[in-house]
């Protein structure tokens, strides 16, 4: 299904239906007329997203879904740091909550719980887990050579 | 770590998007591993020593930086 979009067209694509439905749920919690403008600004931000895509810059190739493998890691590193951002502002409202207001301060501690998780998952995901035996360790045969210098 | 990769690419005046293209890679990635602020995979390695009939060691010089630091 994805594979039959424009690679440039997907992320905006998806931004401008994930801020549709989020403003979709906000007009069944509280209808305003209001609320349409909001959703003209993110139908706008996504328009806008879709040109920058197009540009020949880094951040173009990632919201273009072209990006190279430097382009990647590059991704990685600024969601990683994201999710570490994420991390501190949950741990930090938590505190300010507990100390203020007790009765608030679960929605902290709930992104709090999610983010940890999903460092934990992260880890079991893309770790190795369980140690793999030495190649020398189930044939009783030394397989590393002496180093020659 | 320092490379030849600018070196081979101008001898061969080509363009760095050009040489881009060849590879499969963004301009801005040869002018990262130009400058030497990316180590490119394994792959990408092999790939552009090929692509400059050179072996990955006379391409790529650990040694280099060593001597120079």
């Amino acid at each position: 299904m994805i594979s039959h979009i424009r690679p440039r067209l997907r992320k905006p694509l998806a931004r401008a239906i994930a801020g549709t439905a989020l403003v979709g749920a906000w007009a069944l919690g509280s209808p305003h007329w209001w609320l349409a403008i909001v959703e003209v600004t993110v139908l706008s931000m996504a328009v806008a997203w879709y040109v920058w895509a197009g540009q020949d810059n880094d951040e173009g190739a990632l919201l273009g879904s072209r990006a190279d493998e430097r382009q990647k890691l590059v991704g990685q590193k600024a969601r990683a740091l994201a999710g570490v951002v994420a991390m501190a502002a949950a741990y930090t409202g938590l505190a300010i909550s507990l100390a203020v207001k007790p009765a608030d301060a679960w929605p902290f501690a709930v992104i709090l719980a999610v983010t940890g998780f999903g460092y934990l998952f992260g880890l079991s995901t893309y770790g190795s887990g369980e140690p793999d035996p030495a190649d020398d360790a189930d044939t009783g045969y030394q397989t590393r050579f002496p180093v020659s210098r | 770590m320092r490379n030849r990769v600018r070196e081979q690419r101008t001898q061969l005046g080509m363009p760095q998007a050009e040489l881009a293209a060849a590879l499969g890679v963004s301009r801005q990635t040869i002018i990262s591993i130009e400058n030497g602020r990316y180590l490119p995979s394994l792959p990408l390695a092999f790939r552009i020593a090929r692509f400059f009939d050179l072996t990955v060691d006379k391409m790529f010089d650990p040694d280099e930086e060593e001597a120079g630091a």
